[in-house]
């Protein structure tokens, strides 16, 4: 059960935040592809605009088809309220100015996606607000790296390409002993398999571009505000407890309580920087979210097997996913994600960055592209695509290596995508016999 | 704002601007283990459209001190030192299920405070559940999800929200399950005195009462609302927590009401 809804997981993927509406009856979420909304009067407009009643405006600020998505995905996670972006990496943005403003700070884990690491080391730089990185799950990196100005910790559940597995518990612990919020990437997993509010995050953070929507056709993300943080007991955060002035002074904490952060995001970020979904890309991302739970079965098995017969393989190296008995995080992920901890692995191949190139380039049924869950089984080399933009120590320090290939297992049958690895592998096997 | 009330630091919500006990003032009182923001989307339109707003948070709950009151003509003898404390002379009040029992307990004890009475999603009595009561004694998270799950309408409960990408549920239980809603629900229960208060209450009143409430079913709210002569209106499709599930159904019963009294009506 989530902290949202007493319906179960898999009716919440089909229904929640939407009945069929009166006018016409239809069964499936409407697309409302509209930029505006009649007011009924003027007295109506204004107090929309004052946020003295619920309702829409324009749709760089809320639309009911993105609204659907936004309560669907409140409820899977647990939250108290969700806000719909245009991308995963907007939804970042929208927290990052949210919780920090020009002088304050925030810790990341390094093990994150390459992306993320350039907005927080480069661009959320540039506006005045510092982060400390430290290593995932160092706990007394953690404690040192605690300032007065500091706003957020931030983390992936599942690092992004090196898989490591935060422990979000132990994490959360230690932030809410100082008054910060831990804010929790949880692309690789879905509320399917982690729901990360349950452990102590207090904010979530998707791409829904990748397993939420699934099938990669429409560039999206979302924020869940968990609700649980009390910004007023934390002294840290006056434009959630102090008079906002572009709303008449209004007082987030004090009107919306466990809302106020969502309602502080939809305020201003949405407003101001104008990140929004399109209703377009909602409508689509429903259709992906209704099969969840099934596609992440068949995800997570597909990722087993492929890892069982990896191990076997002669041409591979090492191998790598969550856990696998091997890996040190098997313990914590067994328990964080006791349904499999999502259907990314990597692996090294033989020829090294050559034989690499050489495995993907032969591939047939695997794509080769910078996405990740898909349905379709996707394949990626981070050192020459995502992280290119890493120093090598940079890289090191995110847990990549040159001869790495991440991938995405898609929910074909697996009989197939070994018969498509087991192509690539002979290709890097000439490589290294030649090399 | 915050006020002191019996000693006790109180806040109390303005609806986003300061109180002025000059205007014609409209007082929310919340229900069982919830606090002010029960009444975020009717507030906030009083107070930018010629009124004064006062929405407490009864003495423990949420963002006042003190010891949760432990009974509701305690809460009824509070309120009118909460109206005192505040300097406005007579309210409208408006109470939601339990907050009702409370303004029906101050009408009968201090009349003089009040021009006009409305209760919300409530009736003269609400019995509660002695299994709800022993859950609420040991977990008031366990008693919330109970509360919760036969408070809200269908359409709550499929996760529709009056506030875009909201979830009524998760914020109610938030809130909820951090306030004294065993005293709360003891109060309720032992509450007797609704009928013989209603004798007694000579005020202009009405019932917002919601088809499909399941908590303070609709038959004993339509039966009260006769015993006091209030008007009556039924909201269809939602349940007991119509300031939330229906608030625009809502604020506009309560502008109907209160508009046409401070307007002569």
């Amino acid at each position: 059960m989530s902290r949202s809804s007493y319906l179960k997981p898999d009716t919440v993927a089909l229904h929640s935040g939407y009945v069929p509406e009166s006018d016409h009856g239809s069964r499936a979420v409407p697309v409302y592809q509209t930029t505006s909304y009649v007011f009924e009067s003027v007295s109506d407009g204004s107090s929309l605009f004052n946020v003295e009643q619920g309702g829409h405006i324009y749709s760089r600020i809320t639309n009911p088809t993105v609204a659907v998505l936004e309560q669907r995905i409140a409820a899977l996670e647990g939250g108290s309220g969700a806000i719909c972006t245009a991308s995963g990496m907007s939804a970042l943005f929208t927290v990052f100015i949210t919780l920090c403003s020009a002088g304050d700070h925030m810790i990341s884990a390094t093990q994150i996606y390459g992306s993320t690491a350039t907005l927080l080391k480069h661009t959320i730089k540039r506006l005045g607000i510092d982060c400390t990185f430290i290593p995932i799950n160092d706990e007394k990196a953690l404690r040192e790296a605690i300032q007065p100005n500091t706003k957020m910790v931030f983390c992936e559940s599942i690092g992004n390409p090196g898989l490591e597995i935060a422990n979000v518990p132990g994490i959360s612990t230690i932030a809410h002993e100082n008054g910060i919020p831990l804010v929790v990437d949880a692309t690789f997993a879905t509320p399917s398999l982690c729901r990360p509010i349950d452990h102590g995050a207090d904010i979530v953070v998707h791409s829904v571009t990748k397993w939420m929507g699934g099938h990669g056709i429409a560039i999206g993300g979302a924020i869940v505000d968990g609700g649980q943080f009390d910004w007023q007991q934390s002294g840290r955060f006056p434009e959630l407890t102090e008079p906002y002035a572009p709303f008449h002074g209004i007082r987030f904490w004090e009107e919306f309580g466990p809302s106020a952060l969502a309602m502080k995001m939809r305020a201003e970020s949405m407003r101001d920087v104008g990140a929004a979904m399109s209703p377009h890309n909602a409508f689509l991302i429903l259709q992906g979210i209704e099969t969840l739970n099934l596609r992440m079965k068949q995800h997570v098995g597909n990722a087993r097997a492929l890892l069982e017969w990896l191990q076997q393989q002669e041409a591979v190296t090492w191998t790598n996913y969550p856990d696998m008995e091997s890996n040190p995080s098997h313990e914590l992920a067994a328990s964080l994600f006791p349904d499999g901890a999502g259907s990314m692995l990597c692996f090294g191949v033989v020829g090294g960055r050559a034989g690499g190139a050489a495995f993907i380039d032969s591939l047939q049924l695997a794509s080769n592209l910078a996405n990740v869950g898909d349905a379709r089984t996707l394949v990626l080399h981070p050192a020459s695509t995502t992280h290119s933009r890493l120093t090598v120590a940079d890289m090191q320090a995110a847990g990549i290596s040159e001869d790495m290939i991440r991938v995405s297992v898609g929910i074909e049958d697996i009989a197939d995508i070994k018969s498509d690895f087991k192509r690539g592998f002979n290709a890097a096997q000439r490589v290294a016999e030649a090399g | 704002m915050y006020l002191d009330v019996r000693g006790n630091k109180t806040y109390a919500a303005t609806g986003g601007k300061d109180f002025d006990p000059a205007l014609p003032t409209v007082m929310f009182v919340h229900g069982s283990g919830l606090d002010h923001r029960s009444w975020a989307l009717q507030t906030r339109w009083f107070a930018y459209n010629g009124y004064s707003v006062l929405a407490p948070d009864l003495p423990g709950h949420s963002l006042s001190a003190g010891k949760a009151l432990q009974s509701i003509e305690d809460m009824g003898a509070w309120l009118a030192d909460f109206i005192r404390a505040s300097g406005a002379e007579r309210v409208h009040a408006v109470g939601h299920s339990q907050g009702f029992l409370d303004v029906l307990e101050l009408a009968s004890q201090a009349p003089g405070l009040l021009k006009s009475i409305t209760g919300v999603g409530t009736a003269g009595a609400i019995p509660v559940n002695p299994a709800l009561i022993d859950a609420a004694r040991n977990s008031a998270g366990d008693a919330a999800e109970m509360l919760l799950m036969w408070g809200f309408g269908p359409d709550a409960q499929y996760g529709i929200s009056a506030v875009p990408g909201m979830q009524p549920i998760a914020i109610g239980r938030q809130i909820m399950a951090s306030n004294p809603l065993y005293e709360d629900l003891v109060a309720c229960a032992n509450y007797a005195n609704g009928g013989e208060a209603a004798k007694s209450i000579d005020l202009p009143s009405q019932m917002i009462l919601a088809r499909k409430d399941r908590l303070t079913p609709l038959k004993a709210g339509m039966a009260f609302a006769e015993a006091l002569g209030a008007r009556v209106t039924v909201i269809d499709r939602y349940g007991h927590m119509l300031p939330i599930e229906a608030p625009r159904q809502t604020l506009e019963k309560l502008r109907e009401l209160i508009g046409s009294l401070e307007n002569g009506g």
